[in-house]
């Protein structure tokens, strides 16, 4: 009896491991289950991978545009590059970048205005970007944030924002140095305050680093241009 | 499109959100305050539980209650008497709670330790204000036998005190009236009088004439968060446990006074151990879950985005319908179509291409949310398409069924993805109609019809409430296989090995109906059997109208045949359904012959969805015992698949016929996977708990009933989730 009891014990083990489903229809619960637990194992044996350093000798050697975007609660960074570049009827160029894991995030002449494949990401947003040419953010004015949050619905957050210039910076990024002028855009709404920093060239009016708030759950992300 | 994914492989930098690597990144003072500062909409406060698995103290309840939609499951144990209790806000001032409870060595009503179930009720009748306390009405126990029947008015108020350590702290002071249980030590008065408690009752009523009858005693009770983790409490407990201590030999009471110490171990998890009656030790595990608020949020892969055709087809010739004439051009558009669908994990059904028009339709086996898979659709249309096609009409499909029909203007995808409301934006343009018969141009996927799918899984079968033994399981391998001749043709069996359990070892049925449910025992004495072997046929036999016919062994105790017809249009709230079955009893040996037993059976069913999720059914009908009444359900459920629910049939079987609990009535909910995971699924934990399982009232298992298919896929499914038609 007892061996018997073995034996079913070793079925059942077996058939924990080998739990498979095959063509079209949905996988039953137990087998997604296991599924999952052993991508877990493999995620958790798998070896981090070590990074170079970021050298502007290396970065020269680059021929397309990237971002460096690390979220700032827990130092998650990733190197992102263009997807699309758009014109359409809300005034800023729109620029889609992506990460080669699929995350992506959008910014309408550098500010953030969506993100997709993060937790909670921002699904859209208004921004004080102005018509003719990259300039960031100015003067004053409201915006929304529509956040990805609850049961599968969104929050739409109002801000009232206004935006001040803090002044010429020099500012370096891997071995570059631009003078840029400091702006920054402070947005009260009744749950909070939101504050966002851009660094933007003197001349071109291009913005080479940020930080902007990306919604409850990601916090503020930093953004900086890598590479033209 | 601007950059191609194969020029990140560039000269070793090499993109990964999910590599972590501490970067030491200077964190100005300033910059840590905008991070306080920031909008914040985490996990709303939530109150302990007592050891009934309700708001409250120790023993003892409070006025306080949960978020919405929270949902609880406790285990409580001191002295003997253990407690296991669900709980769920089913509104932000109305909860519920259905309890299994064991004492040990009672020694009463022929049973050495006592096993019962009891259903609770709490009302709030205001809230906390500046001044004044938040008040809650509650019933305890208040159907059936009622070992634990006890009415309750309490009043709590917080006060701010100091914590421990500097740290800000909290103070609640309950106090409240208690009737029955809660009124059996140190009354004060008394309305009325109240009937006693009978142990071998058959229960199941509602025990109307003896709410807040009889005696009343005030009780009153502390609690002190020290801090964000630790909190201790303290009672005056005005439960005698007069049966426990005084007709029985339980333990013994020696003290009103109740006081514990508790630890919040994470958001989900509470531990607590307390000091009762002067002579007991108690430990109680509080797990609280809340729907809106998953423990990992959901990540999936960014979609690609929509690149307008201003970009790639700037020749008039690429603009012209030409393409639909050659056979060869729209099977590499389908190819092309099902590539794109399948990288987002959706099966390519059929498409319909004529110059400016295209349907799509396709199946979803790996998304909760229909409204993201339509986005995705639509996503992929735009990409493969050719530029003449600016309808798009987007049908999700069904074992063969087409749901519904969505339909979005290319030029609106291409314009307002990024637009500053894009969600709004696009479904305020954006058509929701009924799916019409499959158009005979479509172009088949080559992948599908005829289609195999087979499967080995796992499985566990429960048994609930055994005197002798309160749960069984049985757990083996289901072997599956399922064949699809043809759209809405389905062939499929399941053969079950049970490799170990013990519901064999249950109570045999005393039922003096046909045992159509209570056999179960007599079921499980076989380790091989045909879990079901079936044909079945969806169709759509006119607008609004879904069609199902089943026919072979259609659950493990039937076999017979089966048909059913929905009517539910896209844009209604309200669904109307009959369904006949002819069906006779399957040998316990469950394989392909039959008992004597064989009935028609069959229900009338109108199903509505009200607003807050919650969706109310009433079914007419002939049950399989051969019993007519009715089956009133009502569940709560949420856009991520969680539910929670309750009903009960009332049929001509009287109360002494059907045995104890008197009627059929039970409670089930349903946790999703991907909510528990954080991985996309469309499967979910689901669980029926009926306090007995009688042979009154109970309906055929056939699989593949209409409703719980379509209803996701029409319209107010489809726009309460309309947050995720972009992402």
């Amino acid at each position: 009896m007892t061996r018997l009891t073995h034996v079913m014990a070793a079925l059942l083990a077996l058939a924990t491991l080998t739990a498979c489903a095959k063509g079209p229809e949905r996988s039953p619960l137990e087998v997604e289950l296991i599924t999952t637990i052993r991508e877990q194992i493999a995620l958790r044996r798998a070896p981090k991978q070590e990074r170079p350093p970021l050298t502007r000798a290396l970065l020269d050697t680059i021929e397309s545009p990237y971002i460096e975007v690390t979220l700032e609660a827990n130092d998650v960074f990733a190197y992102l590059q263009p997807q699309l570049v758009l014109e359409d009827d809300t005034p800023g160029e729109l620029v889609n970048w992506v990460t080669e894991d699929q995350v992506s995030v959008a910014l309408r002449d550098g500010i953030l205005v969506a993100t997709r494949g993060l937790r909670g990401d921002l699904l859209s947003s208004s921004t004080l970007a102005q018509p003719g040419g990259l300039q960031g953010p100015e003067g004053q004015g409201p915006r929304s944030f529509d956040l990805r949050l609850g049961d599968h619905e969104s929050k739409t957050l109002e801000l009232a924002c206004s935006v001040t210039d803090l002044g010429p910076e020099a500012l370096e990024i891997v071995e570059i140095t631009y003078a840029t002028r400091h702006l920054q855009e402070t947005c009260e709404s009744e749950s909070g305050r939101v504050v966002n920093d851009f660094w933007v060239d003197s001349r071109s009016g291009r913005v080479w680093q940020s930080r902007q708030w990306a919604g409850p759950l990601n916090g503020y992300i930093r953004i900086r241009q890598l590479t033209l | 499109m601007t950059g191609s994914k194969t020029a990140a492989k560039h000269a070793g930098i090499s993109a990964g959100v999910l590599t972590v690597i501490a970067l030491a990144i200077p964190y100005s003072p300033a910059q840590a305050q905008t991070v306080e500062a920031a909008p914040n909409f985490d996990r709303p406060a939530q109150p302990s539980l007592n050891f009934y698995g309700s708001p409250g103290i120790i023993d003892l309840p409070s006025a306080e209650h949960l978020p919405e939609g929270q949902f609880t499951t406790t285990y409580s144990w001191f002295g003997g008497t253990s407690r296991y209790n669900l709980t769920f806000q089913a509104l932000p001032w109305l909860s519920t709670s259905f309890r299994y409870n064991g004492i040990q060595n009672l020694n009463l009503f022929g049973f050495d330790t006592y096993y019962d179930r009891g259903f609770d009720v709490r009302v709030r009748l205001w809230q906390e204000g500046q001044y004044r306390p938040a008040v809650t009405v509650g019933l305890q126990d208040f159907a059936g036998t009622g070992i634990y029947a006890g009415e309750y008015i309490a009043a709590t108020k917080n006060f701010d005190v100091p914590g421990l350590g500097g740290s800000t702290g909290n103070l609640k002071v309950t106090a409240g009236l208690g009737w029955g249980r809660l009124g059996s030590n140190g009354a004060i008065g008394s309305i009325g009088t109240r009937g006693s408690f009978d142990g071998g009752d058959t229960g199941g009523e509602l025990s109307v004439d003896q709410w807040f009858r009889g005696d009343f005693a005030p009780f009153a009770g502390l609690e002190w968060e020290l801090d964000d983790r630790w909190g201790v409490k303290a009672e005056y407990s005005t439960d005698a446990y007069e049966l426990e201590t005084q007709q029985s030999d339980v333990f013994e009471r020696k003290s009103s006074l109740n006081f514990g110490v508790e630890y919040q171990k994470s958001p989900q998890l509470r531990l607590g151990a307390y000091y009762l009656y002067g002579s007991e030790i108690g430990v109680n595990a509080q797990i609280q879950l809340n729907p809106r608020h998953p423990p990992q949020q959901l990540r999936i892969p960014a979609p690609l985005p929509v690149v307008p055709r201003s970009q790639w087809a700037t020749e008039p010739e690429h603009w012209t319908t030409d393409w639909t004439a050659s056979e060869s051009k729209r099977t590499q558009i389908r190819d092309l179509l099902a590539e794109a669908l399948k990288a987002d994990g959706l099966v390519l059904e059929a498409v319909t291409l004529k110059g400016n028009v295209a349907e799509v339709r396709y199946r979803n086996n790996r998304y909760r949310s229909f409204t993201l898979t339509i986005g995705r659709v639509a996503r992929a249309m735009a990409r493969t398409l050719p530029p003449s096609v600016e309808t798009f009409q987007i049908v999700p499909v069904r074992r063969g069924l087409g749901l519904s029909t969505t339909v979005i203007r290319r030029s609106d995808l291409e314009a307002l993805e990024f637009a500053p409301d894009a969600t709004d934006a696009l479904v305020a343009v954006t058509g929701f109609q009924n799916a019409g018969p499959l158009p005979e141009t479509a172009d088949f996927s080559d992948e599908l019809y005829p289609a195999f799918a087979t499967s080995v899984s796992p499985y566990t079968a429960p048994a609930y409430f055994d005197p002798d033994q309160p749960f069984r399981l049985d757990l083996g391998v289901d072997f599956s296989a399922s064949y699809a001749p043809a759209p809405g043709w389905r062939v499929a069996g399941t053969i079950r090995q049970r490799v170990w359990g013990n519901v064999a070892d249950g109570r045999a049925s005393n039922s003096v109906l046909p045992r159509v449910r209570t056999d179960q025992v007599e079921y499980a004495q076989f380790d091989t059997t045909l879990e079901n072997l079936y044909v079945s046929r969806n169709w759509k036999p006119g607008s609004d109208l879904y069609a199902r016919a089943t026919f072979g062994l259609l659950e493990s105790n039937f076999g017979g045949i089966s048909g059913e017809v929905l009517w539910k249009p896209v844009n209604s709230r309200l669904a109307l359904g009959v369904e006949a079955n002819y069906v006779k009893q399957r040998d316990f040996d469950q394989r392909f012959s039959f008992r004597d037993y064989s009935v028609a059976t069959g229900h009338a069913s109108a199903y509505y969805e009200a607003g807050n999720g919650f969706l109310a059914q009433v079914d007419v009908g002939r049950y399989l015992a051969g019993d007519i009444g009715a089956t009133f359900s009502l569940d709560k459920t949420f856009n991520n698949g969680w539910s929670f629910g309750g009903f009960f049939t009332l049929t001509d079987v009287s109360a002494e016929d059907f045995g104890e609990g008197s009627f059929d009535k039970g409670i089930r909910f349903r946790i999703p996977l991907d909510w528990l995971l954080a991985k996309p699924s469309r499967n979910a934990f689901g669980l029926t708990i009926r306090p007995t399982q009688r042979d009154g009232g109970q309906r055929l298992s056939v699989p593949g009933r209409l409703y719980g298919q379509i209803r996701e896929g029409h319209r107010k499914s489809l726009l309460d989730q309309k947050a995720r038609i972009w992402e």
